[in-house]
């Protein structure tokens, strides 16, 4: 079974060598966030603030959770060194566990209540994560609960939020995420505030189960408990009817306005740019604090191979690879390359060409579209193995009729780099497909052969090399 | 009030015409409120006259501009504007403008 809590996790990780806890005084106005970036840049290890400028020792910063995959492993409560596959793997199977959530009437995330008239956020020492964003992110490695306006539909999602003043703060869930939907679908047609509670600190499956690529109406707290081989206990908000982990390390009850906006934003995203994107977001009035005992804030220093990169790496292969599953595309592996910033997914197929291409690009564009390119390749390359994606890429992939282009409006990724600034802003953009794969028409006899070790030697002169290779201890 | 702001333009043009414009600033002053928010009306110089708080210019991508300006606050405004969420802020304060 997963840590129960944060600070479980937090012990297991510095058991396996993976985190390092900083007692110097720290600035949370970039220095603290830079050395999180850092970290993520050169696949380093968590670390944890314990004295912050302005703030003292009362409140603690965790800097990037899982932004490796080691760490994820442990979240996992798997063996650090599991190879990425079997992540994978475990992964899937976990995600068909389900296991549902259990109501409890304590837990440590109320040991203190603050009202929302006694709420400031800046007692909070909130990082300015990068120079040159909108404000001081809180919401950065998050848990956002929300309820649908007409259904008992609960969802999870990992969403930013900037503090704006003492109470208010904006954010954006995208308006295609499920919080977007529920709040423009529900809310806002009928004027009413949606409550929200933005958790910090749960147990690592949670987190997990709300930055996934899950199914609409489909139950993060359920997924939590099977990611985590344990039920996750819930416990009710003070300001609304929404339940919560009861370990988390802090709980923020607000409501979203359904007719007021402020400014948001720009902020330093996970596709590893500030793309421009402020100006189409949200802003919601804080109603409660409550928290732990010296709780522990959260921080992914957003960017190139964060926290977000890992976790959508293989919700979003498997999410990716079932929907396609699904529209009976012979698909076999799917891998979403974290360094790809979400952007970026290769997937295995039995059987190529460019029908199958075509197919791929349609199915995985039809509601949202967050991938931009996938790359599409025979079964005999290994879609975890980057060297071989992209020799079959530059060298099978025609320039020509192997690439496939799909175009849509209003649902693109605003995020993405590579869009004008007017297309961010009409969310109008494009997903290409780039067939690597043989054509299924072309004679065995005139395919050219790969000249690798495992496809142009006889079985048995490969066997003999592989048994001299370990003789001689390489 | 502090003596130095930031505010974040999609239209330098707007800001930068004299008139009497509605921004967000974000206080610089250094401490714990460093970054707080605040919706004004205004009028933005530059180059800055001196006696006004310092303002800062980003782009919408954070891209700071080498010159400084200043600003004069004619009000404070309320925290948040009256629109629909994901609604275009920039066209939002245009319209507060108006107003």
């Amino acid at each position: 079974m997963a840590h129960k809590d944060f600070r479980g996790f937090l012990a297991a990780i510095e058991s396996s060598g993976d985190l390092v806890t900083i007692n110097d005084e720290v600035d949370w106005d970039q220095e603290l966030s830079g050395i999180g970036r850092l970290s993520c840049e050169r696949n380093g290890p968590a670390f944890l603030f314990t004295n912050i400028k302005d703030y003292g020792s009362r409140i603690r910063v965790a800097a990037n959770p899982i932004a490796t995959w080691r760490r994820v492993a442990v979240a996992l409560n798997l063996p650090a060194d599991t190879p990425l596959r079997r992540l994978y793997q475990v992964y899937a199977e976990r995600e068909d566990k389900a296991i549902p959530p259990i109501l409890v009437n304590d837990g440590a995330c109320k040991d203190v209540i603050i009202p929302g008239d006694k709420v400031d956020l800046f007692d909070l020492p909130v990082p300015m994560v990068h120079e040159g964003d909108g404000g001081r992110y809180l919401g950065t490695w998050d848990l956002v609960v929300s309820k649908d306006a007409t259904s008992d539909w609960v969802n999870w999602g990992m969403y930013r939020f900037m503090v704006h003043n003492e109470r208010l703060l904006t954010g954006y869930p995208r308006p295609t995420s499920h919080l977007g939907k529920m709040l423009l679908e529900g809310y806002v047609p009928q004027g009413r505030p949606m409550p929200i509670a933005i958790v910090i600190g749960a147990d690592l499956p949670s987190h997990i189960a709300a930055a996934a690529t899950f199914r609409m109406s489909g139950n993060e707290a359920d997924l939590a408990g099977g990611l985590g081989e344990r039920p996750v206990e819930l416990i009710k908000c003070e300001t609304s009817d929404l339940y919560v982990p009861a370990s988390a390390e802090m709980v923020i009850e607000a409501e979203i306005y359904p007719d007021r906006v402020a400014q948001e934003g720009p902020y330093g995203e996970y596709p590893g740019y500030r793309s421009g994107e402020m100006g189409n977001a949200i802003c919601a009035r804080v109603t409660a604090i409550t928290h732990r005992r010296d709780p522990i804030l959260t921080l992914d220093t957003t960017g190139f191979m964060d926290s977000s990169a890992t976790t959508t790496s293989i919700s979003g292969a498997i999410a990716i690879k079932r929907r396609l599953e699904r529209h009976d595309v012979p698909v076999v592996e799917v891998y979403v390359p974290p360094e790809g910033g979400v952007h970026l997914a290769v997937v295995s197929v039995r059987r190529g060409g460019a029908e199958v291409a075509q197919k791929v690009v349609e199915v995985l564009t039809a509601r949202r579209a967050l991938m931009s390119k996938i790359i599409i390749v025979d079964d005999d390359v290994d879609v975890f193995n980057m060297a071989a994606v992209i020799h079959a890429f530059a060298t099978k992939c025609h320039p020509d009729r192997g690439t496939h282009i799909t175009r849509y409006e209003g649902r693109a990724n605003a995020l993405t780099p590579a869009y004008s600034l007017e297309e961010r802003i009409a969310r109008s953009g494009a997903t290409v497909a780039f067939d690597a794969t043989w054509p299924p028409q072309w004679p065995a006899e005139t395919t050219p052969i790969r000249a690798t070790l495992d496809s142009m030697y006889s079985p048995d002169v490969q066997r003999r090399v592989l048994q001299r290779w370990k003789t001689l201890g390489l | 009030m502090a003596t130095e702001y930031e505010t974040f333009v999609r239209d330098r043009s707007r800001i930068l015409s004299g008139r009497e414009v509605v921004l967000t600033l974000r206080d610089l002053s250094p401490g714990r409120k460093k970054y707080r928010g605040v919706n004004v009306r205004a009028v933005v110089s530059r180059p800055p006259r001196s006696g006004e708080p310092v303002l800062w210019i980003r782009s919408v991508v954070g891209l700071k501009d080498s010159k400084p300006c200043s600003v004069r606050i004619i009000e404070e405004l309320p925290e948040a504007f009256a629109a629909e969420p994901y609604s275009d802020f920039f066209d939002v304060m245009e319209k507060a403008e108006r107003r």
